[in-house]
């Protein structure tokens, strides 16, 4: 049987910035990337994108930071794991639609709120739970964020988890080798106050 | 002092071994041998998913099908039997200082087969045959083993008693550090890692996602030297420090003994990836003794690598090498090297290669041009 061995990917994202009252704010650069365990001991796959793009409507509140407003996006095809064919595998096998369309994977999240860390004003946590697509299909996706401040610069991390049986998707496996049902994600990207447009997070 | 007895091929030779082992894969994550090989100490024929991603690592591409060929299915005892045949070719090119350029033509067949038997049982066994030897230095307080022409590199009981854990018995190179297929690197040329270095052992591997450990015992493997038919025992054990695979460091330390001299070697060593690219590196420590004169010397071997994938299937790299024997068997070499692999696909792979020693006690500089063709059946 020629099975198919792909990768998940997914990722979110949640742009950030800071202002004085609500305003917009793009990523500017900006990175996903994720890993799935496999059955094979020793063997995890690992892929990324530099094409994040992300805005918010960003306000900062007396106990920190709200944001709302927020999407991202990854285009499919700018996700890379360091093998063409496995890259070939993951868009067939897990961004695909029935119709034979890859649409972009996409985050929305109506608002959240962002507290600064005690004794530390540059520093931000929240919770941004909102709703990811893959394929089209939205399931409810939370991620936490971690956001810190450097002059009009904003970078932030988060990392969650994605599980594949959410979407209905198979774990893809490759001679034997099976994927996880759970693929972690990582997310960096950094935002600038003022932006008003959106940005690309890098070449896609 | 007892004058060293090297050969002028040996000094040169770029690629003295087979193309087996891969560790290059640490730049896309896989941090050990077994996923895609029979074998988990590496080399040797691919299992189904590894001659998938050699497939899809060529430059031909493309989806790997095993074959539907019912002849080919009866041969292969239903696809309990993998098995291949393998040509090496290389052509050499070398020099010393002083010296004429020196033509030599090496071809080497190997017949490959692992045989399951279930219930994890395994027999795999190598055969060689060669048109000219390619031994590892032969040194006054070392020699060489015999080449022959016709040779069985590896001949293995091995019992898979779960996909993370396996023991073997039988006939094979000892496990080592960085486990480059390379076999005239001073860490392994001058570890007793050379080609027909193919001792009796008992050896065990586990491994996991973050880690792998290998000990191992040894005994003659009847083709030593009179006086070194060296029996004991190491281990191996590796670790990726960061989790993310693609950052393995390790250590291989053995102590052998036999009626004419000891050896003790720790060898640290790391294999980083980084993508697109990554970074090999052992240092071996060899303390040897010499039982009949209680001559104790040392002996420190170095290797570094950086490679880089500029297409999957095009890999160059460049690597320098320091090799520090203590009196009185006194050596200094330094060496630097350029190699591009291209795997066309998977059934041929060219290399080229170029490498310059240099002999810091008698100036004497050893350029070496090689190139090579590997080609396989395929399975």
């Amino acid at each position: 049987m020629n099975q198919s061995f792909a990768i998940i990917v997914c990722f979110a994202a949640a742009s950030y910035g800071a202002a004085n009252s609500g305003t917009a704010a793009a990523v500017e650069g900006g990175a996903a990337s994720f890993v799935v365990n496999t059955t094979v001991p020793g063997i995890s796959v690992k892929g990324k994108s530099t094409a994040l793009e992300a805005r918010a409507v960003v306000e900062r509140v007396p106990d920190g930071l709200r944001l709302e407003k927020v999407e991202a996006s990854i285009p499919v095809k700018s996700l890379d794991t360091g093998m063409a064919m496995r890259d070939e595998h993951m868009r067939r096998y897990i961004f695909t639609t029935a119709d034979g369309k890859t649409p972009d994977l996409r985050f929305e999240a109506a608002e959240a709120a962002c507290a600064a860390h005690s004794g530390r004003g540059s520093e931000f946590s929240c919770q941004v739970s909102g709703s990811l697509a893959i394929r089209g299909v939205s399931r409810p996706f939370s991620i936490p964020l971690k956001i810190r401040a450097q002059g009009g610069t904003y970078r932030a991390t988060g990392g969650s988890t994605v599980k594949l049986s959410d979407y209905g998707i198979e774990q893809p496996s490759q001679f034997g080798v099976r994927t996880a049902d759970e693929v972690q994600v990582h997310i960096e990207f950094s935002g600038k106050e003022g932006v008003a447009k959106i940005a690309s997070g890098g070449r896609r | 002092m007892m004058r060293l007895r090297v050969p002028l091929v040996m000094l040169t030779s770029v690629f003295a071994g087979q193309l087996k082992a891969l560790p290059t894969m640490i730049r896309l994550g896989y941090v050990n041998c077994a996923a895609c090989h029979v074998a988990p100490q590496g080399g040797g024929l691919l299992n189904a998913y590894g001659r998938s991603i050699d497939e899809a690592q060529s430059l031909r591409g493309g989806e790997y099908a095993p074959t539907t060929s019912d002849i080919i299915r009866a041969l292969s005892w239903n696809g309990r039997i993998t098995q291949d045949l393998r040509f090496v070719g290389q052509e050499q090119l070398s020099s010393t200082t002083n010296s004429p350029w020196v033509g030599l033509f090496r071809g080497r067949f190997l017949y490959r087969n692992a045989t399951e038997f279930g219930s994890g049982v395994r027999f795999s066994a190598t055969v060689v045959g060669e048109n000219e030897s390619a031994a590892r230095p032969s040194l006054a307080y070392e020699p060489a083993v015999r080449p022959t022409q016709v040779y069985v590199t590896s001949a293995l009981l091995s019992w898979r008693v779960h996909n993370n854990l396996e023991f073997s018995a039988g006939r094979d190179a000892l496990p080592n550090g960085v486990n480059l297929p390379d076999l005239a690197i001073y860490v392994r040329s001058r570890n007793r890692l050379g080609y027909y270095d193919a001792p009796t052992q008992v050896k065990m591997f586990w491994w996991g996602k973050r880690y792998h450990v290998s000990p191992y015992f040894f005994a003659p493997g009847g083709n030593e030297r009179s006086g070194f038919h060296e029996t004991g025992g190491g281990g191996l054990a590796e670790f990726d420090v960061l989790g993310h695979g693609r950052t393995v460091v390790g250590v291989n330390a053995l102590h052998g003994t036999s009626r004419l001299l000891d050896r003790t070697m720790v060898g640290p060593y790391a294999r980083l990836g980084f993508g697109k690219w990554g970074i090999f590196a052992e240092h071996d420590i060899t303390a040897r003794t010499l039982l009949q004169t209680a001559t104790s010397f040392g002996q420190d071997a170095s290797y570094g690598q950086v490679f880089w994938a500029v297409k999957e299937w095009l890999v160059p790299a460049v690597a320098g090498e320091r090799l520090t024997v203590e009196r009185p068997y006194r050596e200094s070499l330094l060496a630097v090297g350029a190699q591009v692999t291209a795997r066309l696909t998977p059934q041929f792979t060219v290399s080229m290669g170029a490498r310059i020693q240099h002999n810091q006690l008698t100036g004497r500089t050893s350029p070496a041009f090689t190139l090579q063709l590997a080609m396989k059946t395929p399975n």
